[in-house]
């Protein structure tokens, strides 16, 4: 998608996104939140795994500092928003050290790290005084009054346009071509003069930004936050689902799949009630299987005949890796 | 003049192997050089030591004036050494554009002059027609010159074939070794290596190096490798050294 | 200094347990090169299926694990056949999605069909205690432990002197020259990882006697697998062994010195640190 028709399809997406503020529907405003949200992190995560092909599970670390630092912050008096620029910015620093760690190491190896790193900050957030513990600490808000949902949500869609930017960018530059070398063969990579640790790195760094960012202004919305529902690997996940569903390595997947997956778990929530890890385990079992370009990858293949490149090249084969490289 | 690239006493043990034994060699700008050997004679394994995917344990390797002994790929790469790999490496999911855009965008952050660079050297190469393809899709022949289009797009001053003719037919083949015949014209200088195809080494190298067992047992012109007694032994066997006498 | 080889003790005799689990998991991850994210959640089945057992049956865990071994065995089977193995050929990253979504679908039918509320079963043993000069032995941990010294003897012998363990370790070597040597590598994977399931499951039944039974039990112990095995050195099932005793000991020595609750953190820090500094493990050897 280029030029112009791009431009119009956002304006027209964004118009599109406003038309939730018309309500005044408190609930309503929630949900729309919560999508956009989702959105955002699912954007946020594709930069990683969509264009990088690392698989990351353990983006809730950053969602999780960045409600935290926002709390935290806030309780030791620093003014709001200046907490939140301190929670986001700390969040991406400490992404650019985990990233240092971590992509030293390949495939299982790398996954497992990411998880481990998100696994030890719920621990600590856990037991540590400081973030209060298994209680939790309130968040402040952000926004205060009637319109606090309109806000929040207004600001959720501000962060997914401007993750989905970001992906546009990346999708169309030198860096983004990079990545998916790096993604479809790092030796490949490499021998062309790229460092792929560094790379893979500023790919980490841009994401957890957005991620973190995402997560402050949840905690915010929320009000209070406990290491379980900022912290835990079903937001890290959750991130790889929505784009994995949608389509990881496409720009509207993340967007799609945020849609239909947050947007479903609303409406069946009564329905199915607890069941989403069924659901989430049923669909990811189904998109391996069946589905494993994702919805958008699945269109964009049917539109161009295959002659096109597949949305998820992760799909395709890869050759047994060594644990660490250079 | 200073050799270009130069190998010195370069070993390399894998666990109990030894793949690479006390190996030199040198080669000057403008050359083309190949290194033959019957198979696991370690031509591969030289080729990741200077092209960065592998160190030496003993030795050094040095390259325009720069010891690339301990650099990591990326770096032999800026410095002008670029390579293909004995097992083809496309980027599958990308064009055949694409593919070749990756090697330019070493020299511009443009997406667009890349674009153009990448068909240019396209062109060069008579690949016009399947740019816009997937390189996933190619045969065997296509991807074997994409992968030497992606090393020249990154303007190397000297480019690795590793095994670039085996697995075509002698046309192919051929009709591959004529263009990189012509490669130092641009300015690149060559080193190749292959495990038999004669042929085509005759038909185009400067000197030869041959390895076997991981030591270099002859070296020099095609004509006088070619009959030398220990290369024949190494290649057929001792009952053929009779050959060269 | 007697708390310190209490603890080294106590330490061990889980630890047999441990590696139990993790030498499943080598196992699967040697054959396959697949990281079996669910391992946890098998283990819980099998714990499940033991107290089924014992709760309706009156059949003693100390027996119930065997058919719940055998259990897990074919379950496992089952599910390589419809989920793993037509996702052989795919990359790391989507099997490893496998295998996540097939935890979180165990655990979740696992509540539907059991309920989130905790069970116990309540074993005499459990309450005995052995003494040796200054150390106490607890007399459940000390069954478990020669249970699973046992299983662990004889998954070394087997993965050693049978054909079917030889094939294993053929194909955990090179998986593409396997099949020249005559090995059905699919059904070798199919074997190997129902196997490393079932261990799971004899590990789970034999905790049954010491822990809470609930859906996600098992969860911790995928990551305890995984340190094992990174410890142990990828694929190697002698280190998974040695893996799974060197957790044991250290887990049970942060918590006499730390506290109970750091000795999760333990796990992740004994993790980070190995990927760190020896990500080929103690017995491991970089695979090229």
């Amino acid at each position: 998608m280029s030029g112009w028709k791009f431009w119009v399809l956002l304006a027209a997406g964004c118009a599109v996104s406003c038309l939730p503020l018309l309500s005044s529907n408190n609930y309503l405003l929630q949900v729309f939140f919560r999508i956009a949200l989702f959105a955002a992190l699912g954007l946020a995560w594709n930069l990683v795994g969509g264009y990088a092909g690392q698989l990351s599970l353990g983006h809730a670390a950053f969602f999780g500092m960045g409600a935290y630092g926002l709390a935290i912050f806030a309780a030791h008096h620093v003014p709001m928003w200046i907490s939140l620029f301190l929670a986001v910015l700390i969040s991406t620093l400490v992404g650019g050290v985990i990233g240092k760690i971590v992509f030293r190491l390949r495939g299982p190896y790398f996954a497992l790290a990411t998880i481990a790193f998100a696994e030890v900050l719920r621990l600590g957030a856990a037991n540590l005084d400081i973030t209060g513990g298994a209680i939790g600490l309130s968040t402040p808000s952000l926004f205060t009054g009637e319109s606090f949902w309109k806000l929040f949500y207004l600001s959720a869609v501000i962060l997914a346009v401007l993750s989905f930017l970001t992906n546009y960018w990346t999708s169309r530059s030198r860096f983004g071509y990079y990545l998916m070398a790096i993604r479809e063969d790092e030796d490949t990579a490499s021998a062309v003069g790229i460092d792929t640790a560094n790379y893979k790195l500023r790919s980490l760094i841009l994401s957890a930004f957005l991620t973190s960012l995402a997560g402050a202004f949840y905690g915010s919305a929320f009000q209070f936050i406990v290491p379980d529902s900022v912290l835990t690997i079903d937001i890290s996940v959750q991130m790889a689902i929505i784009a994995m569903l949608g389509g990881a390595g496409t720009l509207l997947g993340p967007v799609v799949g945020a849609i239909l997956l947050t947007g479903a778990s609303e409406i069946f929530k009564n329905h199915f009630g607890e069941r989403h890890l069924l659901i989430y385990g049923g669909l990811i079992v189904v998109v391996v299987l069946f589905l494993p370009e994702g919805i958008m990858g699945g269109v964009q293949q049917l539109l161009r005949h295959g002659r096109r490149p597949p949305a998820n090249p992760l799909a395709m084969k890869a050759e047994a890796q060594g644990v660490v490289r250079q | 003049m200073n050799p270009l690239l130069e190998v010195k006493n370069v070993s390399k043990r894998f666990g109990g192997l030894r793949a690479v034994k006390d190996v030199s060699l040198a080669m000057h700008a403008g050359e083309i050089l190949f290194v033959i050997g019957p198979n696991g004679a370690g031509k591969t394994t030289v080729f990741n030591l200077i092209s960065g995917f592998l160190h030496p344990d003993e030795g050094s390797i040095t390259f325009n004036g720069h010891d690339i002994t301990r650099m990591p790929p990326h770096d032999a790469a800026w410095l002008g050494i670029g390579r293909t790999f004995q097992i083809v490496k496309p980027l599958p999911s990308l064009t055949v554009l694409q593919n070749v855009m990756l090697g330019a965008f070493m020299h511009t952050g443009n997406v667009r002059r890349a674009e153009e660079e990448a068909g240019r050297i396209l062109e060069f190469l008579q690949m016009s027609q399947v740019k816009d393809f997937l390189a996933r899709g190619l045969p065997l022949a296509s991807l074997k010159r994409l992968e030497i289009a992606r090393a020249l797009a990154t303007k190397p001053k000297l480019i690795l074939l590793d095994e670039v003719v085996s697995g075509l037919t002698t046309a192919e083949a051929l009709a591959l070794a004529a263009l990189v015949k012509r490669l130092p014209e641009w300015g690149v200088s060559v080193v190749g290596g292959v495990e038999h195809v004669m042929q085509v080494v005759m038909k185009i190298a400067d000197r030869i190096v041959v390895l076997d067992y991981g030591a270099k047992i002859a070296e020099g012109k095609p004509e006088e490798v070619v009959r030398n007694p220990a290369v024949i032994e190494a290649y057929l066997g001792p009952r053929y050294k009779e050959i060269a006498r | 200094m007697t708390t310190f080889f209490q603890a080294c003790l106590d330490g061990l005799l889980i630890g047999a347990l441990y590696a139990l689990i993790g030498m499943g998991l080598a196992l699967i991850f040697g054959v396959m090169r697949i990281v079996n994210f669910a391992h946890g959640a098998f283990l819980m089945l099998g714990m499940y299926a033991t107290f089924l057992l014992f709760d309706r049956f009156n059949i003693n865990p100390y027996y119930g694990f065997v058919p719940a071994g055998i259990l897990l065995f074919v379950f496992g089977y089952v599910v390589y056949k419809l989920l793993i193995q037509p996702i052989r050929e795919r990359s790391e990253f989507m099997q490893i999605l496998m295998t996540i979504g097939i935890d979180l679908i165990l655990i979740d039918l696992a509540q539907l069909t059991f309920g989130a509320d905790y069970h116990q079963a309540n074993i005499d043993l459990v309450n005995r205690t052995l003494h040796a000069g200054r150390f106490t032995i607890n007399a459940a941990s000390l069954l478990s432990f020669g249970i699973a010294a046992a299983f662990i003897i004889g998954l070394q012998m087997f993965v050693m002197h049978s054909r079917p363990g030889q094939a294993s370790r053929a194909t955990t070597q090179n998986r593409d020259v396997a099949p020249l040597m005559g090995i059905n590598v699919v059904r070798i994977q199919g074997l190997s990882f129902a196997l490393g399931i079932a261990f799971a499951g004899i590990a789970g039944g034999l905790l049954l006697p010491a822990l809470y039974l609930f859906p996600s039990v098992g969860e911790d112990y995928t990551l305890k697998a995984f340190v094992i095995v990174v410890l142990g050195g990828m694929g190697s099932i002698e280190g998974a062994a040695i893996g799974g005793l060197v957790l044991g000991v250290a887990e049970s020595i942060t918590s006499t010195y730390i506290g109970n609750q750091w000795a999760l953190a333990i796990d992740f820090v004994l993790f980070l640190l190995v990927l760190s500094l020896k990500p080929s493990g103690i017995f491991g050897r970089q695979r090229a």
